[in-house]
């Protein structure tokens, strides 16, 4: 039986969503299918994870969450458990931004639920709850989307539209661990109007048990600034499929992302930018330590369309092995349909250098700490790009733990 | 570290180390005392910053033969943290660039790492900004540069004076100065001078390893020596540097031969 047969006798056992709709997605499914480890861009996915999975639907009833990162100064929190809104555990003043969750779009043939992002389909499928903010003026919320850990798996989207000159910023936290067998399969819709600026920062720390299946796509338009830093360091698989697209004049993109990862954890992304009007820019900053024997890739695949003169694009993208088992695969990819163009990039793997090791030795540090401290710096480049002091306090004691490491407070530049 | 008695502060004999496979060293014998200034000169690819780094501990290096006691105890057993705590302070011809860690982190932690060495307890921190902060005024650096990566963006001169302070910060009791005076002007040779001169006291050695005679005129050795092959081949007093600069090496090279 297929994973696609599998999905839809789930659904017609325990009907969610309507049977149009249902209808539509499987359709799509059909024509589509899902990734194949063969394809293009799935080689670094761990895929063989996804067939593990023995139970596509939600759990019936969520297991209670008892505790909760401590909130972020200044930003309004929503929680959704295993998907779902929790109510009590969100603020009051934030469930009152959520859209009714009848109305979030049937997933139609466009380009976020094609190709590389046809994961989204069975978020579509399944999930039956989602945060989706139209934001019309400045905003900070905290989303926080807990699996936890009931039988079932975990459907948490996101759907984020920004009208003309907004300034947002917005936290997305991906935490717990659903049970064995689940998996948490996420979707994420980003739509940025002229002028409008999201800083988007996304921290995914899921129990070490999990299956995190990430699909992002977003839609910039004229003078439109998307900012985002994704810190990943959980789920024993982990695999983010982004899609942005530049489609106005001038429209920005800076993405940061790191990866740290231990023992047999596998992590990769693909980034996946079109630059379709004059004068779009791409900032692309990547830095992944795998220790042990994790793996980790990282596929930047950009294109610049004919009408894309001006455009500006670089590629920074570092891996670092800590053991002989480990490994990371980068592969920054330029496609250019234009000669009015600036473009950058670079992308190197390696093991810490021992010059700067013996630097730091000769200065009296222990070993250990000298190591962890070139690891730390190896990741500054990302962590330092975090601008709320709490989240980056966490993000550190969460890539600490994954790196066996002591946290240095202060030692970032 | 056992009690040095009598014994000079660095005493190296007959070191022989090879690089590679390629000899570097060949019977190198040295003793400095506390309290003194040693500068060690010599042409290029004589293996005086072979010496520096062998001192320091630099992985890479196959001692072959010969023995260096530093405070009357083997040096080369120990790794280069542990030389480092015991006072050994190597300054850097080319100090590298750490971005992302930042200068104040890595001098509270070096200085803590020796603190803890001697049974002391870490750094106040206030105690801490006001020590760096007097010593970076004597060695002309800006606070600034307190968070930013260590040496990311210096410039040669401010990397070197960077060294100095870390020096001064550390206080060893033998630095071990590998050309130090390379690629500085003579405003920032006076500073990283000045630098090393307050350090200078009778607890305490210098091993300046220099290319040139004008490091000298600003911190005057007690001795001079001149290392050709990886041998000691002259040694003297300040003199010595002097007629270096104005005869060169040729001469010392043909005495070597003969």
């Amino acid at each position: 039986m297929t994973l696609r047969e599998r999905a839809l006798q789930e659904l017609q056992r325990q009907p969610m969503r309507s049977a149009g709709m249902v209808a539509q997605t499987a359709q799509l499914l059909d024509q589509h299918g899902l990734p194949q480890p063969r394809d293009e861009y799935w080689r670094n996915a761990n895929l063989r994870a996804f067939e593990q999975v023995t139970q596509f639907l939600p759990p019936a009833h969520s297991s209670a969450v008892t505790s909760l990162p401590a909130p972020l100064p200044g930003f309004q929190r929503l929680v959704f458990v295993d998907g779902r809104r929790a109510a009590q555990l969100s603020d009051a003043a934030a469930l009152q931004l959520l859209a009714d969750p009848a109305a979030w779009p049937a997933p139609a043939d466009d380009q976020g639920y094609r190709d590389d992002q046809r994961f989204a389909l069975l978020n579509a499928l399944f999930g039956s709850d989602g945060a989706q903010l139209q934001l019309r003026q400045d905003a900070a919320v905290e989303l926080l989307f807990i699996a936890s850990g009931a039988a079932g798996s975990s459907y948490p989207r996101l759907a984020v539209q920004l009208a003309d000159g907004v300034q947002a910023r917005l936290v997305e936290r991906h935490l717990g661990a659903p049970a064995a067998g689940g998996f948490i399969c996420t979707q994420t819709r980003v739509e940025l109007q002229r002028n409008a600026r999201l800083d988007h920062y996304r921290l995914q720390d899921c129990d070490a048990s999990a299956l995190w299946m990430d699909t992002l796509f977003a839609r910039l338009d004229a003078h439109a600034h998307y900012d985002v830093r994704l810190l990943g360091v959980g789920a024993a698989t982990a695999r983010c499929s982004a899609e942005v697209v530049l489609s106005g004049a001038q429209a920005e993109l800076t993405w940061r992302s790191m990866a740290a990862l231990d023992a047999r954890q596998v992590g990769d992304t693909l980034l996946r930018v079109r630059h379709e009007a004059p004068g779009t820019r791409t900032s692309q900053l990547f830095r992944g330590i795998a220790v042990g024997q994790a793996r980790i890739g990282f596929d930047a695949d950009v294109r610049v369309s004919a009408a894309a003169a001006g455009t500006r694009v670089s590629q920074s993208l570092r891996g670092l092995i800590e053991g002989a088992e480990s490994g990371i695969n980068l592969r920054p990819r330029l496609t250019i349909h234009t000669d009015d163009i600036q473009a950058s990039h670079g992308a190197t793997t390696g093991q810490l250098d021992e010059n700067l090791l013996f630097y730091l030795l000769s200065r009296g540090l222990d070993v250990a700490t000298a190591r962890a401290l070139l690891k730390w710096a190896f990741l500054g480049d990302v962590l330092s790009a975090i601008e709320i002091p709490e989240l980056r306090r966490e993000a550190e004691r969460a890539a600490a733990g994954h790196l066996s490491d002591q946290l240095l407070d202060g030692a970032l530049s | 570290m056992s009690n040095p008695g009598t014994e000079p502060l660095l005493k190296i004999d007959d070191l022989h180390v090879s690089v590679g496979g390629q000899q570097v060293l060949r019977g190198l014998t040295l003793a400095v005392n506390a309290g003194e200034v040693h500068a060690i000169m010599g042409p290029n690819g004589s293996g005086k910053s072979t010496l520096a780094h062998v001192l320091a501990g630099r992985p890479g290096y196959q001692i072959t033969r010969g023995s260096v006691r530093y405070q009357g105890s083997d040096l080369l057993a120990l790794p280069p943290e542990e030389r480092a705590r015991a006072g050994v302070f190597l300054g850097f011809q080319y100090p590298v660039e750490i971005p992302g860690v930042n200068n104040a982190y890595l001098l509270k932690t070096a200085l803590n790492a020796q603190r803890r060495q001697r049974d002391l307890p870490d750094i106040d921190a206030f105690d801490f900004l006001a020590l760096v902060r007097e010593r970076m005024k004597l060695m002309q650096i800006d606070e600034s540069f307190l968070a930013r990566g260590v040496n990311e963006g210096f410039s040669g001169g401010e990397k070197k004076r960077n060294e100095i302070l870390q020096m001064l910060i550390l206080e060893p009791r033998l630095a071990l100065l590998d050309e130090t005076d390379s690629g500085l002007d003579i405003d920032a040779l006076k500073v990283v001078a000045r630098g090393v001169n307050s350090l200078r006291s009778p607890e305490r050695a210098i091993v300046l390893v220099t290319h040139y005679q004008r490091l000298l005129d600003h911190i005057v050795p007690d001795q001079v020596h001149v290392l050709v092959r990886g041998r000691m081949v002259r040694s003297g007093d300040r003199s010595l540097a002097l007629e270096l600069e104005k005869r060169g090496y040729d001469w010392v090279l043909e005495q070597a031969v003969a």
